[in-house]
This record gives structure tokens, C-alpha cells and sequence, in this order.
């Protein structure tokens, strides 16, 4: 590589399909499938059919073992170019964020000049399978040459190990699920059951605005009948989430506090994914390819969740620190896109940044960041409404943003997903 | 490697390093593959070749993105002089199939998209079958909708490879099975998924020597002699529920063919090419042909405009804008309906679930297209969508102030159509800043069922908008048929005095019931008076008041008598006939002692008295579209090839008849020998 100047990576758009509650519209389809489809709708959408395509990364969370090579073999069933590489890639909720940072870090170093950055998530095709220890019978079995020997590794066999396993959405190493864990964020940060309605209540009212103005319409498109996502409810009401029964139990928050968490201020499992294309700038024009907006900044940060800190704040400390090396300040931005897993964990994030204590100590910085202009938060609604696909919800959000960008013309966007496993994926948009 | 390609125009033949033989269908010329003379002369030197060189297997493919093989080249057809070259044609691909079926090598054929009669009768003559599971993999048996049946072996080979009870009724229905339907049927020995491919999974089963399964024990059981005399008796009776044998005799013939010879796949063979040799030449199969080339004619007009429609914006949630919108999500578009208040668009949103449910069947399905269909009293989607019909009541001055309101608000590109039947459009048009962009399209009731849709056009409508509206209709699955702008366009002109002049008979004292009964044996689906009381007589009287024929003042009073007693037909349950359960309360008795040809004569020159007006009128372009419309729009006798053609074939063997008849040398006529 020579010693270049770093280019910029332009975001050409993106595109999704609608996102539906698990197990509805999309219960017969794989990831395989619905990523396929999805790239094809942006092959189809920029007329790439034929063309190589320097990378196309994309993942999935909820994944079976069989669909090791995702990416690849989901763009060989679009009408890319078979030349074109695909890598599978994964880190939880961050995944398409990540791989569209991946990709534009070559992007910018010379690397590359193209890419698709993608995700797909479906838990009505979860892989259940047996477990550990019918699974190593099954294989010694396999392995064994005498009938002796094979039936001898069945000695001791009791039927409980033909209860299947099912992928749980929890922390493997606190055994708490990820709502629980958020119960866990509010109650530290002392988040209102009203506040997380009201945050609900607006991702719903914003999202419907944004599909009834047309806003989503080159950018969720019809598939399988559904044109919309099926977990966006025009008929909200505060009352209505007010009325509903805490999802994750008080009990695992601690027995003297009561829950905050609901169905209606929670995402719920969800299928569906999203892709965008990246290109450098030169290759936008050589191409006659649109620019929506430019990537200039990623950050991925961790936390020590099992030692106690927050599971879902990770994006707070990768947002501090992408700021730092950008020079900007947290008040810089005309869009604040922040992926609300819960409603309390944006909350949270946002109370952390507003707190003296939490700048100083924890995120090194000598004052609070300071509070966002909440009119500019998730203007056209995000995934409290749209529901989270895990693996799609970070090109969704880039997809969005760079539209949104476009729109306006110019400005400054910012971005964050907080992950499975106390981290945190960060990205900056401009034009 | 030794096969030169440049032999052949259609197929792309490969010897590989497996010395497996791979012939790839690829018509020249053309869109789909069909199965032409020329491409059968050339899979017959293919099958030569294969002979002589002795591969370890030979593979069929498409290399067209359109799918597999459609069927024989059906415009062929007509270029058909007489019976015996029918036959000798048939025979010549019964030889080329049996050699295929009868190599000794491994023959597979893979399939993606459609393959269809002929397709699947060369499918059937190969050793295993492979299919990719995507939607648009469809296999099926259309013939009998052509008036013949398989003739490629393919009734002989069907029943052979799935039994009689599965493979007459995949013939006599026409309809199209999905690949893995196809598997359990037998039709078809593995289903590959949609991210696997059919060139690997053919090379698999070629090296591995896969043979189909012989047919199951149920299969075997249903060719037994005891087994067919009882299915064959019960297939009679349900075909004879839908078409009559004097109309269209070949699912009756195949029902004989396999009566006699099911057990005898050689001898039914042998027979099948005698039968459809004879079918192919009958009227009912000419008529069926023109019928089927009418259907290409309107489907073609459909695709001279990129146009595609993702909203559409119903305004008026009455029988017909309710029924119009419900289709339109049923056929996978976003629909806003539009009406007064919520709840005079709840019953239209009823009538939709119901539909939905009928039609979709998989709760989910039904739930994502009630997602699709949205009330909108403030018809704040206007804006929003590509297409805007106007189904309101009948009333110049309501629809004029909704126009006006609405051309400001459109989209840019958006289709403005009215769905009205009795206001001419130039005086609704006249309101519009560009009056050229408005159209009418006229659908008819029951929306679901009515395969077509006029297109009003007046001589100032511009034309972009006629082929958007055309594009539109193809879009939903619908024949559009461009039309002028005059009272009763074209179907509702020619049926409004073929109705009255079935009221006349009616008032002469001719029971309703030989009256319907006469049009029914002519190959109507519906007898005159039957169709007034389903249409509803107000609609009747309203059709006929727009006509304004001078005509028929004592018919007009009689429907007028009804209308005002409330009695209109299905819908209140008590018109001409009396209706219980949707079905009008006929008595046999009253048809005896008439003489139902006299009645159908006068129903059916009245009815193309009016076509040939209209044709003059310059309705529609030319006979061709009139036919079709009048087949599409009211069913006119389909195997009579439409009213103008039938009314010249007529006229045609009455002069050849008159000739033969001073000739004096009339000979047996070569279709009749049995």
C-alpha cells in the first residue's frame, strides 16, 4: 500500500425490508434468504447486477453452523458478480455497523473501493440442538467400529438429553437476559417507567410520521406482502403502554424494586435485514453512483459488565472516545441516531453523559459531556418502533441517516449500538 | 469437445470431462422456450447423436431466465390442415420421446420456472427429475384448456408414472402444482432449494445412475380395470358439472381413452395420437386457440408501458370501489380506501378479509394483506399513491367537485381514473386543469372474478395515461381492453339489449327458465335473465336508462315494477327468480315443450347485432379486440371464438354447406368417422 492520503468513504444508500415480529410474516425464511433478497433489492436499486463488488461483509446473531459462509453464499444467489467476495462476520447487535466499518477503513486506506455492508437476523429459524453431551455420544457413536463399542457410548443414557437446546438471548456468563440487565441499568440510574413510555410512545409516533411522509419509501421495500414493519403501531397511546405488565420480572432487578420494563418500551425479537454500499469517491463518480453522505468516524468500545458495570453503557464510553479523536464535541450533531435496544438504555447513555461524576471517572474527560437537543434524537423513529433484527439493525440506522443527511443537505450525524456482551459500535456521518 | 454447437440453433450442446451430454434449451428468438418443429427436429438429431455416441448420461436444462418450457409452440397449430398430419406430427415426437426414454444411459432433466404441457411430457420421458423450489417453478398439464389433451405421450406417460386417480385430474383441471407439490404428487424425484443448483444436482444424479421410483402401489392400483370403470364414471360427473361434452369433448375423450387403455401405456399412446389428432381440428379446439391468442393480444397491450403501481387510492368504499381495492391488496399493493365516514368503509373491509381468507388461505398471508389495506376518511393518501380511482356514486356534479379537489393533490405520474359505467368522461374531465390525464376503467362485478377491465378513452385523453392504465391492469392480473368513450362502453352496450330482448321473450310468456336455458345450451355461462338478477336489476335499469335506446318502454316498465318493490335480484333474494342460499330457485319443468334453438337464435343475433354496431361505432380497434372483450367481459361461449368470429364462421359453412349441397358429392367428413 503507499503512504496515500486517506480517501473518503461515501455512503451510496441503503435499503431494507420490512422488519416483522418473530415468528409472523417471515416464519419460513432463513437468514440465507432474507440476506440474499435484501442485496439483491440494492443490486437492483444501483444497477450492480453483473458487477464485482470488492467485498460484500455481512452477518447474522441468531445463526446456524450450516451458514458459515453467510455472505458468500447469499450474494451467489443475487445477480452480483459470482467474482465478488463475501465474508461473514459477527459481533453481536454491532454486527452490520461494524462490517461497514471494517469496510470503510479500507475504503479510505486504498484497499478497496466498494463494498456492501449487510446484516439479517431471524429467530423463527433458530438452531435448536442437542446438547453437549447427547451431541458427543452421537459422535463417539460415529466414530466407534464395533456394534459393542457404539452401543457402549449410550451406557448411562437418560432421556433429559434429548431436551433440545434453544439459543437464549442472555448473557452466558451472568445468566441474565438482556432486559433483565437493562432492569438492572434503570434501577442504577434511577430511569422512570414514564420516561421509558414516553421515548416508546415518540419512536412509534416518529416512525409512523416517517413511513405515512413517504421518507421510507425507497428505503423499505415490499416483500412478502408486508410493506411495512408489523411491529409499528399507529394507534399508540401512553395509556396503553402505561397499562402494560412488566417483561422481565422484578426479580432479577432485585426483590425491592419494581420493574420498569415492558413489552411496549423494550424491542421485541424480530426478523429481517438491511444492507448499504459503501464506495470511495472516486468510484461514486466513475460509476454514476449518488453520495448521501460521507463515513468519517467508527469507534468500538467494551465494558466490565461482569464485574458490575452497566451490560448496555458501552456505547456511552465508545461515543466519548470517538468524539476525542474527532475533535468534536457531543453538541455537534444535527441527527442523533441511537439504537434503543430499551428505552431505558438510551436513558441511561444519556444520563451517564449528562453526569459530572460518571464524565469524569469513567470516561476520563475533565466535564460531563453534556445533554443532546432531544428533538434531534431518532427523528424517524428507531428500533423501539421498527423492532431489531439484531444482525440488520446497524445498516438500517445507516441507511436512514445518510437519507436523512441527504436530505438536509448537509450536516452531522451520529451513531450507536450497544451489543450482547457489554459492547459498543460507533459511527460518525457527515455531508 | 467433438460436438459442434453450430449444428443447432436452439440448444447449446456440451460433452463434458464426465462424458456427460448437457443440452441446454435456448429457442432462438424468442423470450420462453417452446417446443416448435424446429426445436424438436433438432432434439431429434440431438437423440440420434446420443444414440450413436453413447454418453454416460444426458442432461436437459433451460438456458432461458423465463423458466423451463412452456409447451408445444401453440401458433403452430393452426398451420394444420387435416387430421392425418396431426397424427403423423404427434407420432414423429412419440418415436423422438420413446428413443430419449429408451437410451441407456442416464437421462435427467432439471427444471427452475415454468414446464408445461409439452415441457413436462419431455420431462416425463426422462429417467429422473429435478426441480428448484422457488415460486415461479410451476408444472401442470394446460391442454384441455386449448381444447386437446397431452399429445406427447404425455397422458399415457402420466398416468403410467403417478396412476390415473393423480394424473387425470392434474389433465382435466389444467391446474399448476409448485415443485414440491410436484414431489409428492411423483410428477417430479427431487426438490433442490433455492441457494442450490441444478447443473451440480444433475451431474450428482447422472454419476450416481438415478432412476425415477417406480410408481407407488396406490398409483399402480388406480390403472386397474375395476378402479378405472369407478374413477372414470366420477371424473364424467364432475367435468360434466363444469363443461358440457358438446362444447368442449376433449376431457371426455381422455376419460374414454384412459378407461379403455389405462392399464396399456403403449396402446395409449398409440391412441392419445389418434385422439388429439382428431381433437386439434375440432371447432371447440380452433375456437379455444383464437380464445387463447385474444388472451396474449390483450396481455400484450398491458406491457407497452413501464408504469408500476405500489399504492393505489380508492375513493368510494361502495360494492364496487370496496371490491376494486380489496383485489388490488390481494394482488399485493398498498390500498387507502376512501369513504365519508368509517363506517361506510367497515363493510368493504369485511368483504376484503373474506376474500383474503378465501384466496390466501395462510393466516399469515391474510394478516399481512389486511396490513395493506388502510381506511382513509381524510384521503390523506392521495398523495401517496401511483393510482387514484373514483368509484363514487353516479352523480356528475359529486364526482366533478371530488376531481377538482383531487388534481391538485396528486403525485406527479400518478393515474387519475374513473370506474364510472354511466357518465361520460369528457363532462368529468372538463373540470381538470389537464383533462387529458384523466381515464375511466370500468371493472366489472364481481370484481374477483371478471377478468376484464375497459379502459375509457376519449379523444382528448392522452395516450401515456392509456398504457400506464393498461400496465396497471396487468399488474393486478387483469385483461385491459381500450375502448371509447360512448354510452355502455363496450360490454354493458352489447348486453343491455341482448337482456332486453330476453325480457321480450320473457314477456311473451316464455318461462325465465327456458330463456336461460337456451343461452346456456349456446355456451353462456349464465343465462340472460339469471345474469340480470345477479348484476341486480336497478343496475339493469340504470345501464339501460344510460343507453337511452328508444327501445323497449314495456321491458323497462317491467325491470321498473321490480326495482320498486324492492325485489333486485340476488342481493335482496327475490328478483325474476327467487334466490336462497346464492342460487336462483329454477324449475326444470318450465323448460320442456320450447324450442330452445329458436330462443337462442334471437337472444345471440340481437347480441351480435350490437357487436357488429359497435364494431362500426369504433369502440374498440378491430374485430380481434371486440371478440376478446366479449368473451372476457361476459363469457360468450369461449369454444365459439368470440361473437363476430362465430357470426362469420356461421355464414362461412352456411355458403359451403349450400355449395356442397349443389355439388352433390358430399363426402364423410373425415372428423366424424369413428
Amino acid at each position: 500500500m503507499s503512504n496515500q492520503q486517506l480517501r473518503r468513504v461515501a455512503i451510496v444508500g441503503g435499503v431494507r425490508i420490512p422488519f416483522c415480529r418473530s415468528n409472523t410474516a417471515y416464519a419460513e425464511l432463513t437468514n440465507l434468504d432474507m440476506l440474499a433478497d435484501t442485496l439483491q433489492m440494492l443490486v437492483d436499486k444501483f444497477g450492480l447486477a453483473g458487477r464485482k463488488i470488492d467485498e460484500v461483509v455481512a452477518g447474522a446473531v441468531t445463526t446456524h453452523a450450516k451458514d458459515w459462509n453467510l455472505a458468500r453464499e447469499a450474494l451467489l444467489s443475487t445477480t452480483l458478480s459470482p467474482a465478488t467476495p463475501g465474508i461473514t462476520l459477527q459481533i453481536a447487535c454491532g454486527t452490520s455497523l461494524e462490517a461497514a466499518l471494517m469496510s470503510a477503513a479500507k475504503i479510505a486506506s486504498g484497499q478497496i473501493d466498494c463494498a456492501i455492508a449487510a446484516g439479517s437476523d431471524t429467530t423463527s429459524d433458530a438452531p435448536v440442538v442437542f446438547q453437549r453431551k447427547f451431541a458427543r455420544r452421537l459422535i463417539r457413536q460415529g466414530q466407534a467400529r464395533s456394534l459393542y463399542s457404539r452401543l457402549a457410548h449410550f451406557k448411562g443414557f437418560s432421556l433429559s438429553e434429548l431436551t433440545p437446546q434453544v439459543p437464549a438471548a442472555g448473557e452466558p456468563r451472568t445468566r441474565l437476559s438482556m432486559g433483565q440487565h437493562c432492569e438492572l441499568m434503570a434501577r442504577d440510574w434511577g430511569i422512570s417507567r414514564e420516561a421509558q413510555d414516553h421515548l416508546a410512545m415518540a419512536s412509534h409516533m416518529n416512525a409512523v410520521a416517517a413511513f405515512d411522509s413517504g421518507f421510507f419509501d425507497d428505503l423499505v421495500l415490499p416483500y412478502h406482502g408486508v410493506v411495512r414493519d408489523n411491529n409499528l403501531r399507529a394507534d399508540s397511546s401512553l395509556e396503553k403502554l402505561a397499562s402494560l405488565k412488566p417483561a422481565f420480572g422484578s426479580g432479577a432487578a432485585g426483590a425491592s424494586a419494581a420493574a420498569t420494563l415492558t413489552a411496549g418500551n423494550s424491542t421485541p425479537l424480530t426478523d429481517g435485514a438491511s444492507a448499504v454500499l459503501l464506495v470511495s469517491e472516486e468510484y461514486a463518480h466513475a460509476h454514476q453512483l449518488p453520495v448521501q453522505a460521507f463515513l468519517t468516524q467508527g469507534r468500538t468500545a467494551a465494558v466490565d459488565f461482569v464485574q458490575g458495570e452497566g451490560l448496555l453503557m458501552a456505547p456511552a464510553i465508545a461515543v466519548a472516545e470517538m468524539l476525542q479523536r474527532a475533535g468534536l464535541a457531543l453538541q455537534d450533531f444535527d441527527f442523533y441516531e441511537l439504537h434503543e435496544a430499551f428505552a431505558a438504555q438510551i436513558l441511561c447513555t444519556l444520563k451517564a453523559w449528562e453526569d459530572e461524576d460518571y464524565c469524569r471517572n469513567r470516561l476520563d474527560l475533565p466535564n460531563a459531556l453534556g445533554s443532546i437537543d432531544r428533538s434531534k434524537l431518532n427523528v424517524h423513529g428507531s428500533s423501539l418502533a421498527f423492532g431489531h433484527p439484531f444482525a440488520a439493525t446497524g445498516t438500517r440506522i445507516l441507511g436512514s441517516l445518510a437519507k436523512m443527511l441527504e436530505q438536509k443537505g448537509s450536516g452531522r450525524g451520529l451513531i450507536s449500538v450497544c451489543t450482547a456482551g457489554g459492547m459498543g459500535v460507533t459511527a460518525i456521518l457527515e455531508r | 469437445m467433438g460436438d459442434n454447437e453450430a449444428l443447432y440453433r436452439h440448444w447449446h450442446v456440451d460433452r463434458d470431462r464426465d462424458d456427460i451430454l448437457w443440452l441446454h434449451l435456448d429457442r432462438a428468438g424468442e423470450n420462453v422456450n417452446s417446443l416448435s418443429s424446429e426445436v424438436l427436429e433438432e432434439f431429434e438429431q440431438l437423440i440420434n447423436h446420443a444414440e450413436t455416441s453413447k454418453p454416460r448420461g444426458v442432461a436437459i436444462l433451460s438456458s432461458k431466465p423465463t423458466g423451463f418450457v412452456f409447451g408445444a409452440d401453440v401458433r403452430e397449430f393452426d398451420s394444420f390442415s387435416t387430421t392425418e398430419t396431426v397424427i403423423a406430427a404427434i407420432q414423429r415426437v412419440h418415436g423422438m420421446f420413446n428413443r430419449l426414454e429408451r437410451l441407456p444411459c442416464t437421462t435427467v432433466v432439471a427444471v427452475e420456472g415454468y414446464c408445461l404441457g409439452g415441457g413436462l411430457e419431455l420431462a416425463l420421458a426422462c429417467n429422473y427429475r429435478i426441480a428448484k423450489d422457488v415460486p415461479a417453478t410451476k408444472f401442470g398439464f394446460p391442454e384441455v384448456q386449448l381444447g386437446i389433451f397431452p399429445g406427447f405421450g404425455g397422458s399415457a406417460r402420466s398416468v403410467a408414472t403417478i396412476g390415473g386417480m393423480k394424473a387425470m385430474e392434474l389433465m382435466l383441471s389444467a391446474r399448476q402444482v409448485g415443485a414440491r407439490a410436484a414431489k409428492a404428487l411423483g410428477l417430479i424425484d427431487e426438490v433442490i432449494g433455492r441457494h442450490e443448483e441444478l447443473y451440480w444436482a444433475a451431474r450428482r444424479a447422472i454419476l450416481s445412475r438415478k432412476r425415477s421410483r417406480s410408481p407407488s402401489i396406490s398409483a399402480r392400483l388406480s390403472n386397474t380395470a375395476p378402479a378405472r370403470k369407478i374413477l372414470a364414471d366420477q371424473m364424467r360427473k364432475k367435468t360434466a358439472a363444469r363443461v358440457r361434452k358438446e362444447h368442449y369433448p376433449a376431457p371426455y375423450r381422455l376419460i374414454a381413452l384412459w378407461e379403455q387403455y389405462g392399464n396399456k401405456p403403449q396402446k395409449m399412446m398409440q391412441e392419445e395420437a389418434k385422439a388429439v389428432g382428431e381433437l386439434m381440428l375440432s371447432p371447440a379446439a380452433v375456437g379455444l386457440r383464437r380464445v387463447f391468442s385474444l388472451m396474449e393480444r390483450l396481455k400484450a397491450e398491458g406491457k407497452q408501458s413501464a408504469f408500476k403501481a405500489r399504492r393505489v387510492h380508492v375513493i368510494g368504499a361502495g360494492v364496487m370501489g370496496g371490491d376494486i381495492a380489496a383485489w388490488c391488496v390481494l394482488r399485493g399493493l398498498e390500498v387507502s380506501l376512501q369513504d365519508r365516514e368509517l363506517k361506510y368503509i367497515e363493510p368493504a373491509l369485511q368483504r376484503a378479509a373474506k376474500l383474503f381468507k378465501k384466496k390466501l388461505r395462510d393466516p399469515v398471508k391474510v394478516k399481512a394483506a389486511l396490513n395493506r389495506l388502510r381506511p382513509d376518511v381524510s384521503g390523506e393518501r392521495v398523495a401517496q399513491a401511483d393510482v387514484v380511482i373514483e368509484a363514487i356514486f353516479e352523480n356528475l356534479e359529486a364526482k366533478q367537485a371530488l376531481f377538482r379537489d383531487l388534481e391538485p393533490r396528486l403525485k406527479a405520474g400518478a393515474v387519475l381514473a374513473s370506474n364510472t359505467s354511466a357518465i361520460p368522461l369528457e363532462q368529468l374531465a372538463s373540470v381538470l386543469q389537464a383533462p387529458e390525464r384523466l381515464i375511466g376503467l370500468h371493472f366489472f362485478n364481481p370484481v374477483a372474478s371478471m377478468p376484464l377491465v375497459e379502459i375509457i378513452r376519449s379523444d382528448q385523453t392522452d395516450t401515456e395515461q392509456v398504457k400506464k392504465a393498461a400496465a396497471f391492469c396487468g399488474q393486478i392480473n387483469r385483461f385491459p381492453l381500450v375502448v371509447k368513450s360512448s354510452p355502455g362502453f363496450l360490454v354493458n352496450r352489447v348486453l343491455g339489449p341482448y337482456m332486453m330482448t330476453a325480457l321480450s321473450i320473457h314477456l311473451e310468456g316464455i318461462p325465465a327458465e327456458a330463456i336461460d336455458a337456451a343461452a346456456e345450451a349456446f355456451g353462456m355461462p349464465m343465462g340472460p335473465l339469471e345474469l340480470a338478477d345477479t348484476v341486480g336489476l336497478d343496475v339493469c335499469l340504470m345501464v339501460t336508462d344510460v343507453l337511452g335506446k328508444d327501445q323497449g318502454e314495456a321491458e323497462r316498465q317491467f325491470i321498473k315494477r321490480y326495482v320498486d318493490t324492492g325485489k333486485l335480484g340476488k342481493k335482496s333474494g327475490e328478483g325474476i327468480y327467487r334466490w336462497k342460499d346464492d342460487k336462483a330457485q329454477k324449475n326444470p319443468d318450465k323448460i320442456t315443450g320450447h324450442d330452445l334453438t329458436v330462443i337462442s337464435n334471437r337472444l345471440v343475433n340481437v347480441y351480435i347485432n350490437e357487436c357488429e354496431a359497435a364494431l362500426n361505432d369504433g369502440i374498440v380497434t378491430d374485430a380481434d379486440l371486440l371478440d376478446a372483450g366479449m368473451i372476457f367481459g361476459t363469457g360468450f361461449a369461449p369454444f365459439r371464438g368470440g361473437p363476430l368470429y362465430y357470426r362469420e364462421h356461421q355464414q362461412h359453412e352456411q355458403q359451403s354447406n349450400a355449395a356442397q349441397l349443389t355439388d352433390d358429392s358430399a363426402t364423410v367428413n373425415p372428423g366424424e368417422q369413428k
